[in-house]
């Protein structure tokens, strides 16, 4: 079937299979890499992608479901730029493996753009669904409240 | 001092924010096939037939294998060099299946999709043989693990380890009171989020390129070499980025497969498991029962011990057979106790394989030594921290198993200033509070090796070599698993040479380019390859400063590098890649250094580790409220990344202590823990809030004075939450995990 799509901000109009999923369609038909597969079942969250500015699981997604909507993946998260959540993760050593870190920063980014200064607890929320198996979730957390806070300050 | 202590990023740090850095299912091969596998669905069966027709004839089919049209040679899929000697009882495909996820056959096809489509339509027909799940009762199957004519007979025990020292019973004659306990520890999965993928390629020359997420390039090649019978060099492997593997991708599954297909078909060749087929046909912690008996002075002295571990290493040997060993050369680093005895025995069962997996059966003996110590601690009414520190081994003792010296063992300072920055007596003697809801501190401690010595071939060799652009490029056979070893690494060489970690080019581990080393595993990295890569990283600085000598007409011995330049005393100098310029115009060779490091120690690292719990009476949920960390690292080199390493153990420990389990059915040999829905891990939520506490006394042996934290960090985190638990409800609970129904049945 015929579908068209907003992808990283680019208008894509694609011919897909009615049972392929969101991820394998961004990854194997718009090589876009950086939405990882760790469970297909919803389970994990490093699939995870901003569907109209909310993190969805796209393993769980028919990739026809996305139609007329707008999808960011890590890749059009900023360029091939590092943005300052990205770079709080750098600097926090809150990125081990970073297989789990593409979804963990897109699922960071839904929260930021729904709650702008959330709370520990409200951080660890919105990421339990976020799977990292390496960190132990406590630079991840701080990672998020410092971006956080900086762009409450900038916006002052 | 420029790179050490200091909290760099991580040096591919970038590629993973953005999402950049290609892991292996991320790869894009040309033409390549994939390959789906048929795992058995019986626990021991002989497979009778197989019928391929339909599979075959579906389109993009490409070609089926099983036992009978693949290599049936035995291997060992944890060997780690070739020819190493080990129990080969593994075949690609067996005719005989020995758990439920054992390979019976694989479809190869143009797609993913279609490769999983037609391995469905694979018709096998079983006749089921008795299997065995439980390890008590494999015993009894017992006899020569191998047969006469080298077939693996998989009788028992595989292993028998017993060693005794000192006068046991004089010990226990002399006890003022006997301990006696008997712990279960679960088998828990590594659920390292990218699950295992493997990628082989012909070359025109005729070899096979391996693309693979590993933790030792030339561990694959050698088990690739015995399972396919093929020289060692029509084999090349090449680490790719790995996302997470805590010990679940040391042994190659996957690869044996694929470069048999891509060498049958003659063209690439790409398997990935899912999540299901990662859980049950990969590796998982070995699951042990331990029996504790401990002798008591009153004042607290273990005066003596005698242990007994039965582990369950599963259907296939792989490295169980060391289980046992390994868990005593742990055992007896951390106490001083005058008389051991400890048996210890590796069974096979019809389940899923052990293998490595975060500290190597550390946790396990560790596990069931500190909750036994525990137990014994209330019981005569003296303080945990205080009981251990009255028996902690001393810096520089040998250890009575292989007479090891434990170097500069710091385990008193991370217990007592652990204890004092935990708040630890407050903590124990606070109320647990009589209604619903019940709070417990607990402690325990741990110690583990730092590299293989005085086992196999404990050396490596690093090359580092001056580069026209004024950085350095470092060829050591790294694999760095997710921890930052890279940039450890390349810290401990930028410090030597004036440079910054991201300077060093690191050359990826490649059986072609690098020499021989025994990759990641034995908490060695830091400790034996960042000491190999110190020492190059002097001798580099010693030939450019010779070399730089007629450049700038002066002494080599006054010349110091500093931010990228060699410089004289007075501050001025030459940029190294103006040095390397003007050496290229004069046609001379850029400077360049290699050392081979023998390993001559191997020192332990230490920890104490202390939680506080809050158990529910009423759901039998149990949360972790409050932890921290202290470990004697010797020296950290990156602090932040130790952290890192500490927290992520942390996560994985409390894991095992409350929830992990595949939880093998005694009756089906069914995994009831198969997939991330039904095998609980920690999430954000959950995690309790951490404090890391780093002892840095030096290690004399370690570069900089570093020891190994990676391992650690997981091993006394299970003892220390089962400890609190048991304080909060003043039980004596030693089944792992302590799931809700466990914690009902005991306050019930
Ligand atoms: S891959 Fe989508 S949630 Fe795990
Ligand atoms: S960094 Fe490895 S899973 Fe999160």
């Amino acid at each position: 079937m015929r579908m068209s799509l907003k992808v990283n901000g680019q208008a894509i109009e694609t011919e897909i299979s009615p049972i392929s999923r969101l991820s394998g369609f961004l990854r194997d038909v718009l090589g876009l890499t950086g939405v990882k597969e760790g469970c297909c079942e919803g389970e994990c969250g490093a699939c995870t992608v901003l569907l109209d500015g909310q993190p969805v699981d796209s393993c769980l997604m028919l990739a026809f479901q996305a139609t007329g909507r707008e999808i960011t993946t890590i890749e059009g998260l900023c360029g091939s730029g590092v943005n300052d959540l990205q770079q709080a993760f750098l600097k926090m050593g809150a990125v081990q493996c970073g297989y789990c870190t593409p979804g963990m920063v897109l699922a960071a980014e839904g929260l930021l753009h729904a709650n702008p200064s959330p709370g520990e607890a409200e951080i660890r929320h919105a990421l339990a669904g976020n799977i990292c198996r390496c960190t132990g979730f406590e630079t991840i957390v701080q990672a998020v409240a410092t971006a956080a806070a900086a762009r409450q300050g900038a916006e002052r | 001092m420029n790179q050490i202590s200091r909290r760099v990023p991580l040096v591919d740090g970038v590629a993973k924010v953005t999402g950049a850095l290609r892991f292996t299912a991320d790869l894009h091969v040309e033409g390549s096939l994939h390959g789906a596998l048929v795992l058995s669905p019986r626990a021991h069966a002989r497979v009778a037939s197989i019928d391929a027709t339909a599979a075959l004839a579906v389109e993009g089919v490409h070609a089926v294998f099983w036992h009978e049209n693949t290599p049936s040679r035995y291997y060992n899929s944890s060997i780690w060099f070739a020819g190493q000697e080990a129990l080969a009882d593994e075949r690609m495909f067996p005719p005989v299946v020995r758990h439920i996820g054992d390979r019976v056959a694989a479809v190869v096809a143009e797609t993913e999709e279609i490769a999983r489509h037609a391995a469905r339509l694979v018709v096998v027909e079983y006749v089921d043989l008795p299997a065995i799940f439980d390890p008590e009762a494999a015993l009894v199957h017992a006899g020569p693990v191998m047969r006469d004519d080298g077939i693996p007979a998989f009788m028992n025990p595989v292993a028998d380890e017993s060693f005794t020292h000192g006068d046991l019973d004089a010990g226990f004659a002399a006890a003022d009171l006997v301990v006696e306990t008997h712990v279960t520890m679960p088998r828990s999965h590594h659920c390292a989020i990218e699950p295992h993928a493997c990628i082989a390629k012909p070359e025109p020359d005729g070899r096979i390129l391996i693309l693979s997420p590993c933790q030792s390039v030339f561990a694959v090649q050698a088990v690739v070499v015995q399972a396919l019978g093929v020289p060692q060099d029509q084999i090349r492997v090449v680490k790719t980025p790995i996302g997470g593997s805590f010990g679940g991708k040391a042994e190659p599954i996957l690869d044996p497969l694929c470069a048999f297909f891509a060498l049958a078909l003659g063209r690439p060749v790409m398997i990935r498991y899912d999540r299901h087929e990662t859980f049950t046909a990969t590796r998982t912690r070995s699951s042990v029962v331990g029996r504790m008996r401990i002798a008591l002075s009153s004042d607290g002295r273990i005066l003596a011990r005698d242990t007994e571990t039965l582990v369950d290493i599963g259907a296939y040997c792989t490295g169980g057979n060391y289980l046992p060993s390994s868990m005593l050369q742990r055992l007896v680093r951390l106490y001083d106790v005058p008389a051991e005895r400890y048996t210890g025995r590796a069974v096979y069962t019809n389940t899923v394989p052990a293998g490595a997996f975060r500290g190597y059966g550390s946790p396990q003996i560790h596990t069931i030594a500190e909750i036994t110590l525990d137990i014994s601690a209330r019981r005569l009414g003296v303080d945990p921290v205080e009981m251990r520190l009255r028996n902690l081994i001393e810096p520089n003792a040998i250890e009575p198993w292989q007479g090891l010296n434990v170097g500069n063992a710091r385990g008193r300072e991370c217990l007592i200033r652990g204890a004092d920055a935990f708040g630890w007596q407050g903590r124990r003697r606070a109320d647990a509070g009589r209604g619903r809801w019940r709070r417990g501190a607990g402690v325990a401690s741990a110690t583990h090796i730092n590299g293989c010595y005085p086992g196999f071939h404990e050396e490596t060799t690093a090359t580092l070599r001056l580069l026209p652009d004024g950085r350095a490029e470092l060829v050591c056979a790294l694999h760095d698993l997710g921890c930052g070893a890279d940039t450890t690494l390349a810290q401990i060489a930028g410090e030597t040479l004036g440079l910054r970690a991201c300077d060093i080019a690191i050359v990826p581990a490649d059986t072609d380019s690098c020499p021989y080393d025994l990759g990641t595993r034995a908490s060695r990295m830091t400790y034996i390859c960042g000491e190999a890569i110190r020492r190059a990283g002097i001798a580099l600085a010693e030939a450019i400063r010779a070399a730089a000598v007629l450049e700038l007409n002066t002494e080599a011995s006054g010349l110091r590098l500093e931010a990228g330049a060699v410089r004289r005393p007075d501050g001025s100098g030459l940029a190294l890649s103006d040095l390397a310029a003007r050496l290229a115009a004069r046609g001379e060779e850029l400077p360049a250094a290699t050392e081979i490091y023998r390993a001559q120690a191997n020192p332990g690292s230490y920890a104490a580790h202390f939680a506080e719990v809050e158990v529910d009476r009423l759901t039998g949920r149990v949360r972790v409220t409050d932890y921290l960390a202290a470990h004697d690292v010797g020296r950290a080199i990156n602090p932040m990344l130790v952290e890192g390493q500490i927290h992520g153990g942390i996560q994985i420990g409390i894991g095992y202590a409350l929830y992990e389990d595949v939880a093998i059915d005694r009756v089906t040999g069914r995994m009831r823990g198969d997939s991330f829905s039904r095998y609980t891990l920690v999430n954000a939520s959950e995690m309790p809030p951490m404090r890391v506490l780093l002892i840095e006394e030096g290690e004399p042996t370690g570069p900089f004075g570093a020891k190994a934290v990676g391992e650690i960090a997981t091993i006394p985190v299970a003892a220390a939450v089962v400890n609190a638990v048991n304080d909060a409800l003043g039980t004596e609970l030693t089944d792992l995990p302590l799931v809700p129904e466990r914690i009902l049945a005991a306050v019930s």
